[in-house]
């Protein structure tokens, strides 16, 4: 049985027939998790120095040297990277005293990090397919980004107390600015907001289950969702960055009405992070130093904004990013900065900052061509094999050779 | 931002880009999911723009020419484009107060484009720029 790193969902029930050393005929594997294994053939990474192509030895010799002649580096991406890999990464950054920061900084994180704090509560996708009889999509289409997470997990399966699945024994309500694939499967149960209206939605509806009439144009439409949430036996809560974007930091609103519920039944939080191991990285980082993002391991450990990569662009002198793209993602203005950064990308496929890096340092796929581990959105460790070889290294075995240079 | 329609954009990812992004960023599959922004009908009409045709999105930050297409649902003053290279030239680089970078919203003057969609090469020579 294979596994798909193609999303944070990790899903292991990949039948993969081999051909030779080469992946021959699958099955279950999502239109974007076929994509993914078929990208073992195209665009891959090659080991350069300064433009030349070098072999693997000297790509690692030359990122080990850029990074310690460095005052003030910075390790960035990570959330494409096997377990292995980020603690390796974190030490890295321990011994050369840089900042270590990821997506998580820009997206997600803050939930992320209240979710390992504590401070919101969740569960495993496998009590969803058990349990839950009301899942909420808030700014999130995993109908788009995690293709299979209603089919497997949070809508159409039967579970241990769901076994009418979808059809009477769950209910699907969507919040979003659009009507997306997923809004689509919920039908009656999408909320159309404004763009930006996040946070009036929370109000309105705590405002609901509290009884009191909430401030919406269809103050009946609310009262009813209030009532339905009030019946609810088990409800999870899968955000994305819609969400995230639209409350711009500030959970308050969120976590009371996330408490308000729990008051009812259980309410549990799961975000819908977007490469495989997003979720791996934040809990590395946060079991290190009790945050997600944005660390420095300059004096100690010191945590803030300005150690994210949008506000350390401005001093830093290097910067290393592994299995990411942020020259993709970045407004134009500070992947500019980071094109100006002397850089090493270390990953399994070119991309836009890989182009702009002076060394690049390839690494095999992996859960296809490399075995590892990395943690599922839920927060479940799934450990996975190789399935096919390969000529390059593992990620974590890259990191490791880095260091040595160190 | 002088001239051209005021929106208010919202980025996304779609499953048919996700698959494009998976088979390569220089492919012309990427930029034909990517390269695209959905229009209400009567923001398209007002501006003369049909849908497959260039548009022309500018903010202070910077501005592409990308294919217009039409939205199946009204949200006039609305348009919704993939979270990809194209929207992030369009992006603020400022880090507000809160310290977050808003990546998903933003003001844009849309117009109709002349000329072809930007390239993905032409994006990256802008980055490289110096």
């Amino acid at each position: 049985m294979g596994l798909c790193t193609g999303c944070s969902l990790l899903c292991d029930d990949i039948v993969v027939e081999l051909d030779g050393d080469k992946i021959g005929k699958t099955m279950n594997l999502c239109r974007k998790g076929h994509a993914h294994y078929n990208s073992l053939g195209s665009e891959r990474l090659t080991p350069s120095v300064g433009g030349s192509q070098v072999g693997i030895e000297d790509a690692a010799r030359a990122a080990g040297e850029l990074l310690a002649g460095a005052e003030n580096p910075l390790l960035f991406g990570w959330e494409g990277s096997t377990l292995e890999a980020q603690r390796a990464g974190v030490d890295l950054a321990k011994k050369l005293g840089s900042a270590i920061d990821g997506p998580s900084s820009y997206s997600q994180g803050m939930i992320a990090e209240k979710i390992l704090a504590g401070e919101i509560p969740t569960c495993t996708f496998d009590d969803v397919r058990n349990f839950a009889d009301v899942s909420i999509y808030w700014g999130d289409d995993p109908s788009s980004s995690h293709p299979r997470h209603m089919s497997r997990f949070s809508y159409f399966p039967r579970g241990e107390k769901r076994q009418k699945g979808y059809e009477e024994d769950r209910e699907a309500i969507v919040i979003d600015v659009r009507k997306s694939p997923t809004a689509q499967i919920a039908a009656d149960g999408f909320f159309k907001i404004s763009p930006g209206g996040d946070g009036a939605f929370i109000e309105a509806l705590t405002a609901a289950l509290a009884g009191k009439i909430p401030k919406v144009e269809d103050k009946k439409r609310m009262l009813n969702l209030a009532t339905k949430l009030r019946k609810a036996k088990f409800g999870a809560i899968f955000t994305g960055l819609g969400l995230a974007h639209s409350l711009r930091g500030d959970l308050s609103g969120f976590t009371a009405l996330v408490g308000k519920l729990n008051e009812l039944a259980r309410f549990s939080v799961i975000p819908s992070l977007g490469d495989y191991n997003t979720r791996g990285f934040n809990q590395t980082l946060f079991d290190e130093t009790g945050h997600v993002d944005a660390v420095s391991f300059k004096d100690g450990v010191s945590y803030g904004r300005k150690f994210g990569i949008a506000r350390f662009l401005d001093s830093c002198d290097a910067v290393m990013v592994v299995g990411s793209d942020p020259a993709a993602v970045l407004p134009a203005a500070l992947a500019r900065k980071l094109a100006k950064v002397p850089m090493v990308a270390v990953g399994s496929h070119r991309t836009i900052t890989s182009g702009l890096a002076r060394v690049s340092v390839p690494t095999a796929v992996a859960g296809l061509e490399a075995g590892g581990a990395g943690l599922r959105t839920d927060g479940v460790k799934v450990e996975f094999d190789r399935l096919v070889g390969s000529v390059h290294l593992s990620d974590a075995d890259v990191i490791r050779r880095i260091m040595e240079e160190v | 931002m002088a001239g051209g329609r005021e929106l208010t954009v919202i980025t996304y990812r779609g499953i048919f880009q996700e698959v494009e992004e998976a088979r390569g960023m220089y492919s012309d599959g990427y930029r034909d999911q990517s390269a695209v922004v959905a229009l209400d009908g009567r923001d398209m009409k007002e501006m003369g723009v049909e849908a497959g045709e260039p548009v022309r999105l500018a903010t202070a930050s910077g501005d592409v020419v990308v294919a217009a297409k039409l939205s199946e649902e009204d949200h006039p003053g609305v348009a919704f484009m993939p979270a990809s290279p194209w929207s992030a030239q369009l992006l603020s680089g400022d880090v507000g107060e809160d310290g977050f970078l808003e990546l998903k919203r933003f003001a844009a003057r849309a117009s109709p484009g002349e000329g072809e969609v930007t390239t993905i090469g032409e994006i990256e020579a802008g980055i490289k720029a110096p």
